[in-house]
């Protein structure tokens, strides 16, 4: 049975032809959105919002590594066994084992450039953990205390940073 | 801390010899919109039936092939999945089987890999092992965006969304510890672009100077970006056989060895470990290298994956000095930094010694291992899923002394759009019996080394 309301109609937008000769080349937007989950480390997103820093630690005593884990990881890959957390004392003090200084950044950074990238060394710790320097330069060796975004926090990595330990009177003793 | 057992250092053995016979490149360029990929694939298909003095037609060489290895990097990139199928139809090999590989930059090395495997198991008399990559098909900011996938997305890429700020903080890390130079850096990048400008290939061809990298604009401190490679359109294939095919098809077919390593996506990761010793290291050599506070291996300095891809691989071919042994490289110089700390990794100095081996001269055209004769990634190409084949063919084209029939014909520069310089000059090393390349991902994630012999 043929009826008008049964013809297949186009609903798109036209592709936008961003140029034709030799060879046509045209737009293809999109915007997609994913659902990332922080599965078993959501208490270390949690705990950075609320000014905390949470490592992992394996407590099986037949296993070879018993130092944190930062970033941490829910399960050993030494031994394969669950770890468990464990609070970093306050104020975490760390010392610059690297950096870089970000000019030129791709699409979707957050941050304003340029800006300090720091790979700092935590004492007990047995990785070595990245984030940013919020203003200050540093240099290899140089002590940097661990900040929060605890206000309107971003729910991501970027919730903490650094800042060079001789700026900050609270943490001197 | 990662300890290794017995079984973990068990060196990968072929069941049978593994040949490599021919390659096909095409021209590495930014954004080619004169072709889709499947077309710029059949490019380098081509080259590599038609051009490699093979004894028998393209029609009978195709009706040998029964396994494709296909690489390429990022889905993102290409925005089709499966392009394996819709390549493997255009080259006309349907329906032999086609495996997609996926390494990150090491991809093109794992498709050689995968490759040889195929033949070594039996599974195949000849393999094709392609790759390709279409990076301009996004600017260049998303094309970082993408790449920045490549590290770990909780804890890495928020904090730069650029590759060049994984390999930055090695590049500080490796000068603090091993007294590596601005300039020795720049010296690798003048060398690439350099050799670049004699391939008909290359898509950043330059004769630059020391200073001229050192003033170029800044991408993420130390790292310029005449230091950094950049974003690719090509492809590249090489055509793989036991050892009967191989002689049946050419006169110069080579031996072919390769093996991989791989270590945690994110640096951080990078507990002390032990270093696992290349044939011509002594444990003594080392016992000095942890001298800094807070010093590790492999650490920021160095690949522990490209250590073992050596180990395995020098082992696997009976190479026992490569300096002595190898007669050119080509390493993965995506930054110069990379290019560097491989130089100890895979044993051209010893680990703290790297800079020497640009500073000695050893790696220049001439020198006793000259390396990237190619123009390598900072010169040449790096469209990820084509680049560890490219450097393999680049291998393979020296051993069988076709430098000049692959890179000085003026019609393959005329066929590209470009003319040959005036002052062009063969790279072509003499009487290049053994060769060995780099094929290396996400800041030491993954990394191959193939090594090609001389079988004529
Ligand atoms: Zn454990």
């Amino acid at each position: 049975m043929a009826s008008k309301s049964k013809i297949t109609k186009y609903t798109g937008k036209p592709a936008k032809v961003l140029q034709s000769e030799p060879a046509i080349v045209i737009e293809w937007p999109r915007s997609l959105a994913h659902r990332h989950t922080y599965g078993k480390l959501s208490p270390f997103f949690k705990g950075l919002t609320e000014g905390k820093l949470l490592a992992t630690r394996c407590i099986n005593p037949e296993c070879v590594e018993h130092r944190l884990w930062l970033p941490p990881r829910a399960d050993c890959p030494d031994c394969n066994q669950p770890m468990t957390w464990e609070e970093l004392p306050q104020p975490v003090i760390g010392t610059v084992h690297t950096y870089a200084r970000v000019e030129y950044a791709g699409a979707g950074i957050e941050l304003t450039t340029p800006y300090f990238q720091v790979d700092v060394e935590l004492p007990g710790v047995c990785t070595i953990f990245k984030g940013y320097l919020q203003y200050g330069t540093p240099e290899i060796g140089m002590k940097v205390k661990a900040c929060f975004r605890t206000e309107d926090p971003t729910n991501t990595i970027l919730d903490m940073y650094w800042i060079p330990l001789a700026d900050d009177k609270a943490a001197r003793f | 801390m990662i300890i290794l057992k017995k079984g973990n250092l068990r060196i990968p053995k072929w069941n049978r010899k593994v040949f490599a016979v021919a390659g096909g490149l095409t021209n590495y360029k930014k954004f080619c919109p004169e072709m889709k990929l499947e077309e710029q694939v059949m490019v380098a298909f081509r080259q590599m039936l038609e051009n490699n003095d093979l004894k028998i037609s393209p029609a009978e060489i195709k009706g040998l092939v029964n396994f494709l290895a296909c690489g390429n990097f990022s889905d993102h990139f290409q925005d089709q999945l499966l392009c394996e199928a819709k390549v493997t139809d255009y080259l006309g090999l349907d329906p032999m089987y086609d495996i997609g590989i996926k390494t990150g930059g090491a991809t093109g090395g794992s498709t050689v890999l995968t490759a040889a495997m195929a033949i070594a198991s039996g599974y195949a008399d000849v393999a094709l092992a392609v790759g390709w990559e279409r990076m301009s098909e996004v600017d260049t900011r998303t094309g970082n965006y993408y790449i920045a996938n490549a590290a770990c997305k909780d804890f890495e890429t928020r904090l730069s969304r650029i590759y060049a700020a994984y390999y930055a903080p090695m590049a500080v890390r490796f000068a603090w510890a091993y007294n590596l130079s601005e300039e020795t850096r720049a010296k690798v990048a003048v060398k690439n672009h350099l050799y670049a400008y004699y391939s008909p290939y290359s898509q950043q061809p330059g004769k630059y100077t020391i200073q001229d990298v050192l003033n170029s604009p800044m991408s993420t401190y130390p790292l310029r970006f005449l230091e950094c490679c950049a974003m690719t359109d090509g492809a590249a294939c090489m055509l793989l056989c036991d050892e009967k095919t191989a002689y049946k098809l050419t006169d110069k077919p080579c031996e072919l060895f390769i093996a991989g390593g791989s270590h945690t996506l994110r640096v951080a990761d990078r507990r002390d470990m032990e270093i696992p010793l290349l044939p011509h290291e002594t444990p003594d050599m080392y016992k000095g290298l942890r001298k800094k506070e807070g010093q590790r291996w492999p650490g920021f300095e160095s690949f522990a994956a490209a250590r073992f891809a050596a180990y395995f691989a020098y082992r696997m071919a009976g190479v026992t000095n490569p300096l002595e042994e190898l007669d050119l490289v080509e390493l993965h110089d995506a930054f110069t930094i990379s290019d560097i700390q491989t130089y100890g990794d895979i044993g051209l100095r010893p680990y703290g010694q790297e800079p020497d081996y640009i500073e000695s001269g050893d790696a220049y055209f001439g020198g006793k291992c000259p390396s990237n004769l190619s123009g390598g990634l900072i010169g040449t190409m790096h469209a990820v899923g084509a680049t560890g084949i490219f450097q393999g063919i680049e291998c393979l084209w020296q051993i069988q002394g076709k430098y000049n029939k692959f890179h000085g014909d003026p019609k393959i520069w005329e066929s590209f759009g470009k003319k040959k310089p005036k002052d062009w000059k063969s790279l072509q090393v003499p009487n290049a019996k053994q060769a060995a390349w780099v094929s290396h991902a996400g800041v030491g994630s993954h990394v191959t080394v193939g090594i090609l012999r001389k079988a004529f």
